[in-house]
């Protein structure tokens, strides 16, 4: 039991390169219960799903063709800037932001604002977790 | 403990910096050139710095939360109906053609704040100005679409406003280089491959 419970943690965090908080992986596994719920194929979240997610082109919320990487650029440890309004935005990647991907509420915010302006509808939990896992280990 | 420090240290900082912006305030208010000192809503009416000044937008969670995308627009610059009719749930998800929704306490945080200190709340000249410039019938969510805002700006070329420096007429911070203090005034105008504008 108590070797158990030494390996478990180590098996979840060996997941991802950056090391999520607490909260960020419990979120993490309430995202992953849910997209098996969804569809009882999914196995685990997945990066080049992710990546596809955040760099594909997508008629968004202005009715003009979007990507993430519009404003966050295709190199996230870099400084992002809002296409609309030229505010300058932090790195979404934690390599380069350590408050990036560390509060649960501002993740959430942020892929349903994100989701709703680049691809005009919510995400669903496995894209969610595609995503995020494609974002703290873009290199 | 170390923990504590680093608050200690965080919270000397925003009262030093509160300090800051209340002393450049009062540097502001005794208004320098030109001044009769006739008194207009508080403020000295015809000190030429005031006339374009509104109160700063000190908020933390305003500034967390609505100036992670965008310039702090000071609530004194628009009534509370316009902050009233924006902060509605329905409205934040098509902000100006983008999703600014919010956590339901964040938005109704945020929208007592902005109402609290709209231009009919907190009386300032330029807020005034905006003010009266806005039909009875009409709830403006865009400064920038009020009568006064476009009266003052209408003599700027549109390559200046769209170049890359600036992106938009919304973008005050790009020209009005105290805008974040609240200060609006001809002389601090800078625009970016231009220079100082003189009117």
């Amino acid at each position: 039991m108590k070797r158990f419970l030494i390996v478990l943690p180590l098996l979840v965090s060996s997941v991802y390169a950056v090391e999520l908080n607490t909260q960020m992986q419990t979120y993490m596994a309430k995202l992953k219960a849910t997209a098996k719920s969804e569809n009882p194929k999914f196995t685990n979240f997945d990066y080049a799903r992710g990546e596809e997610i955040f760099t594909s082109k997508h008629i968004g919320k202005r009715g003009k063709l979007v990507s993430c990487t519009s404003c966050h650029t295709t190199n996230l440890r870099q400084k992002g800037e809002n296409i609309n309004t030229g505010k300058i935005m932090d790195p979404l990647s934690p390599l380069a932001n350590a408050k990036s991907m560390s509060s649960v509420k501002k993740v959430k915010k942020w892929l349903r604002r994100n989701f709703r302006d680049v691809y005009n509808r919510l995400g669903t939990a496995q894209e969610k977790g595609d995503v995020i896992t494609y974002i703290i280990n873009a290199k | 403990m170390k923990k504590s420090i680093i608050i200690t240290g965080l919270m000397l900082g925003f009262i030093a910096a509160t300090y800051v912006v209340n002393a450049s305030e009062s540097y502001e208010n005794k208004g320098s050139k030109g001044s009769k000192g006739s008194e207009y809503m508080g403020y000295s009416k015809s000190s030429k710095g005031m006339k374009y000044t509104v109160s700063p937008a000190n908020d933390p969670l305003y500034k967390a939360e609505c100036a992670s995308c965008h310039f702090a627009y000071q609530p004194g610059l628009l009534p509370s109906k316009s902050w009233k009719k924006m902060m509605q749930a329905k409205e934040l998800e098509n902000h100006f053609g983008t999703d600014a929704s919010l956590e339901e306490e964040d938005r109704v945080a945020l929208a007592k704040y902005l109402e609290k200190n709209a231009s009919d709340k907190v009386k300032s000249r330029l807020g005034q100005k905006i003010a009266r410039s806005i039909p009875k019938n009409s709830t403006p969510l865009a400064i920038s679409k009020t009568k006064y805002f476009q009266h003052e700006h209408d003599e700027i070329p549109k390559r200046l406003i769209e170049q890359k420096e600036v992106k938009s007429i919304a973008n005050c911070i790009a020209c009005h280089t105290t805008a974040d203090k609240g200060f609006y005034g001809e002389r601090d105008i800078k625009i970016p491959n231009y220079g100082r504008w003189d009117d």
